[in-house]
């Protein structure tokens, strides 16, 4: 299948000069937009966030900081290898060739026109609101995404703030390592005791740069589900469009159909100004009527087809999204899970050192 | 051997044994360190007793206790007090709330248990509120004032924002003034005060106090060491390092203390988030079907962590930043301590310039000039006593406090490990499949 060299070579490109990587990941954008527009029944993956956001205070805002630019690195890769491990994606060809290819990669993207397929925003609102009987599923799957992502911005905010505070309560305690060393100085038998005391509370203030370190992949992994949660979103809409649509196409069809017999029967059973201003200025002649009942009957035949084609591509759409997030549901739950098993162990390995360091300095508060 | 001034025994660092005491005769070697003075030099119960004297025949001055009690102080030098010699225990507990008309206050039990001849009865119960450990502080301070006296915790609420009726402020000051007992039975001077022990034993202190106050205008006790205006030229070195070392000593259990109070700030803002970041998982487990009771273990687990830490926020403001206060408290009446042992010996070289400047041959020193002399050497001897006591008891003390800090975070992670470990195999359990 895919060859991890390809990947890696892609990432290495990362570590040049400032503007290409800038350029690169624009590079990863127009991937991920060609995919969403291509394959707008899969959950496709989500890149790393742009600029750095749910930042604590130590952690650099700023997006040159070198740790940002790594983790964005990381973050990158990892898209890639979500979509290379996607059943439907990882065999598009477009996405082979951003991995194959160096250059005119970009031209090759474009000449796809997959532009052209984008669904205006503007008609997606349309859509969200005027749709009268979308999938139950879709909307109940489009309620938990929003509140998905409203969970995990709120859990991603405080913990900034959990990590923030919990770094002035480890560094604060440094200040304790300088006046052992200084009270150490006038005393003699407790001297020692004191100063190999304050020694410890150095090593102690110390490790939470390592910890809160750590703690961000856990966040960048929360991160990842959030963004997922915008990558639903596109599908429910999807759907939405589709079927609002497909509510239009049967809306025109059935007024065609009901002028067409209008025009036939000589009844006017609906209020129409064109109606009205026949019946005020005299009708049509004959002649006129045949040819505007031919005209129609040929556009509802058109519109039944195009109907019933809608139906179908409706119907498919929903049963392979539908697919999609089931495979989508079960990833996200393994990934979670194992996201809250590294968290929980991120935090017992927080908890020893703190009991080896405090049991530490114990010992040489004993010796006093 | 009485007769021409010795030089001041107190200038340069020699070993108390090394001085000869003014009216000690030469068999005082053989006194050895006594565990409890002969009947014969017992401190009188009363101000008014005067039928004291020394060995020798040289009749002890009452007047200023000072004296004797340091005489006795020597004989106890090597005494450690361990629990087989102790022949006297003190306990402060059981505070009760008082509310009458006037006012509202808190009175504390103080039981003592004891087989010293100075006490009528083997063992006493009585009710003590603050103001009659201040009295009794007070008391001591100027019966002693050779002597360290052991610090109170402070009288008024400073923070304004503690109810000084709540259990927590109430245990801490209950465990501060059974220090302060402690601290004055295990002192071989302190504790055969006889305010002490009027203190420990009286059903009804307040007429002794009134008393006390009448025989106080009379015998003027208190007037015998405020000697005033006399300005020392030069500490002796020994004395000058014991005040340099309180100096930085209290200015780094200053530092101490504050860093402990910061420490105690953050970890209550850490707190604060920590009860709204647990909550968050449970509302995004609600969300989730196979997630949600991970979700919901991991709330419950930041739930403990936050009593864990509430709970080593609540001891070390309980038990750690008060006895921290209670030695910079020390360290400033010691210091006070050293400024009056300062004037004695200032008034002492005053008054003997006086008499060299009269160029009379005199045999015989002026008697005025001699009770000087002695009341800086018993002063110096005293001190010394009491700074070697201290350093050794300060020492023990911290060792306790510092342990104890470091226990109790070490217990907080433990508690934070066991919730967290105990959520690993919730965690990692797989659904059944249905």
């Amino acid at each position: 299948v895919l060859s991890f060299r390809a990947v890696e070579s892609q990432s290495e490109g990362q570590c040049a000069p400032v503007d290409s990587l800038w350029r690169r990941y624009s590079e990863f954008e127009l991937l991920r937009n060609y995919l969403s527009v291509t394959y707008p029944h899969i959950v496709v993956p989500p890149l790393p966030e742009k600029r750095a956001d749910f930042v604590w205070h130590k952690l650099s805002a700023d997006n040159m900081d070198p740790d940002f630019v790594e983790r964005r690195r990381i973050g990158l890769e990892n898209f890639l290898l979500r979509v290379a491990s996607h059943p439907v994606l990882c065999q598009d060809k477009i996405f082979y060739s951003f991995l194959t290819q160096e250059g005119g990669w970009k031209e090759m993207v474009n000449e796809t026109g997959f532009q052209l397929k984008a669904d205006s925003r503007l008609k997606a609102l349309n859509a969200t609101f005027r749709v009268k009987n979308p999938d139950k599923r879709f909307t109940e799957l489009k309620h938990y995404s929003d509140e998905l992502q409203s969970v995990i911005s709120h859990l991603l905010r405080v913990r900034a703030r959990v990590a923030d505070r919990l770094y002035g309560v480890y560094k604060v305690h440094g200040n304790y390592g300088r006046v052992f060393s200084e009270w150490s100085a006038i005393e003699k038998e407790m001297g020692d005791g004191l100063q190999s005391a304050g020694h410890h509370m150095d090593v102690y203030a110390a490790s939470i740069d390592d910890i809160l370190e750590e703690e961000e992949h856990y966040a960048d992994q929360l991160k990842e589900y959030l963004f997922y949660a915008e990558a639903l979103r596109a599908v429910c809409r999807k759907h939405e469009l589709m079927q609002y649509d497909l509510e239009m196409a049967a809306q025109d069809l059935t007024s065609k159909k009901q002028q067409c017999e209008e025009l036939a029967t000589g009844t006017v059973r609906t209020f129409s100004l064109k109606g009205m201003t026949s019946k005020l200025f005299g009708q049509e002649a004959p002649e006129q009527r045949e040819a505007k009942i031919k005209v129609l009957e040929e556009q509802i035949q058109e519109g039944e087809e195009q109907l019933k084609s809608k139906n179908l591509e409706g119907r498919d759409f929903v049963k392979s999204a539908w697919a999609d997030i089931e495979r989508f549901k079960e990833q996200k739950n393994h990934d979670l899970k194992e996201a809250l098993i590294s968290y929980a162990v991120m935090q017992i390995s927080m908890c020893k050192k703190g009991i080896q360091v405090w049991t530490n300095a114990k010992e040489c508060f004993s010796k006093m | 051997s009485a007769g021409a001034p010795q030089p001041l025994p107190s200038s340069g660092p020699k070993s108390l044994r090394e001085m000869p005491h003014p009216l000690a005769t030469s068999s005082s070697e053989e006194m050895g360190p006594a565990l409890t003075p002969s009947p014969d030099l017992l401190l009188p119960r009363s101000i008014a007793d005067k039928d004291l004297s020394l060995p020798n025949g040289t009749p002890v001055d009452t007047s200023s206790p000072a004296s004797s009690s340091s005489l006795l102080n020597r004989l106890q030098l090597d005494d450690d007090l361990d629990g087989e010699t102790r022949d006297l225990f003190v306990t402060v507990d059981d505070p009760k709330k008082h509310v009458c008309t006037m006012e509202t206050y808190i009175t504390y039990r103080v039981t003592t248990k004891t087989t010293r001849a100075e006490f009528d009865l083997p063992e006493y119960s009585v009710r003590r509120r603050y103001q009659d450990f201040d009295w009794l502080r007070n008391k001591l301070e100027e019966s002693q004032p050779t002597h360290l006296i052991p610090p109170l915790p402070e009288k008024f609420v400073v923070k304004g924002v503690v109810d000084r009726f709540s259990e927590e402020f109430v245990e801490t000051r209950r465990k501060a003034l059974d220090k302060f007992l402690k601290r004055i039975t295990d002192h071989p001077v302190l504790s055969f005060n006889e305010h002490f022990n009027v203190f420990l034993t009286a059903k009804d202190l307040n007429a002794y106090k009134k008393q006390g106050m009448a025989l106080l205008s009379k015998v003027g006790e208190s007037v015998k060491y405020v000697t005033g205006g006399y300005k020392l030229r030069s500490r002796p070195l020994e004395f000058a390092a014991i005040g340099e070392y309180l100096d930085t000593f209290s200015l780094k259990l200053g530092t101490i203390d504050r860093i402990a109070q910061r420490i105690i700030k953050e970890q209550l803002e850490y707190l604060v988030e920590l009860r709204e970041y647990g909550p968050v998982y449970s509302t995004w487990g609600g969300l989730e079907v196979e997630l949600s009771e991970p979700l919901e273990g991991v709330s419950a687990c930041i739930g403990n962590c936050c009593t864990a830490l509430e709970e080593l926020s609540e001891d070390m403001t309980e038990d750690f930043l008060p006895v921290l206060r209670e030695y910079i408290l020390y360290s400033e009446s010691m210091k006070n301590v050293l400024k009056k042992r300062d004037q004695v010996q200032a008034e002492y070289e005053a008054k003997l310039e006086a008499v060299a400047l009269k160029k009379e041959d005199r045999p015989k020193v002026p008697t005025d000039v001699e009770k000087c002399q002695d009341r800086v050497e018993c002063f110096n001897a005293d001190l010394k006593a009491d700074m070697e006591r201290w350093q050794n008891n300060k020492r023990q003390d911290f060792r306790q406090l510092l342990m104890g800090m470091a226990d109790k975070n070490i217990q907080y992670y433990e508690k934070c490990l066991t919730a967290w470990e105990s959520i690993i195999p919730l965690l990692q359990d797989k659904p059944e499949t249905k």
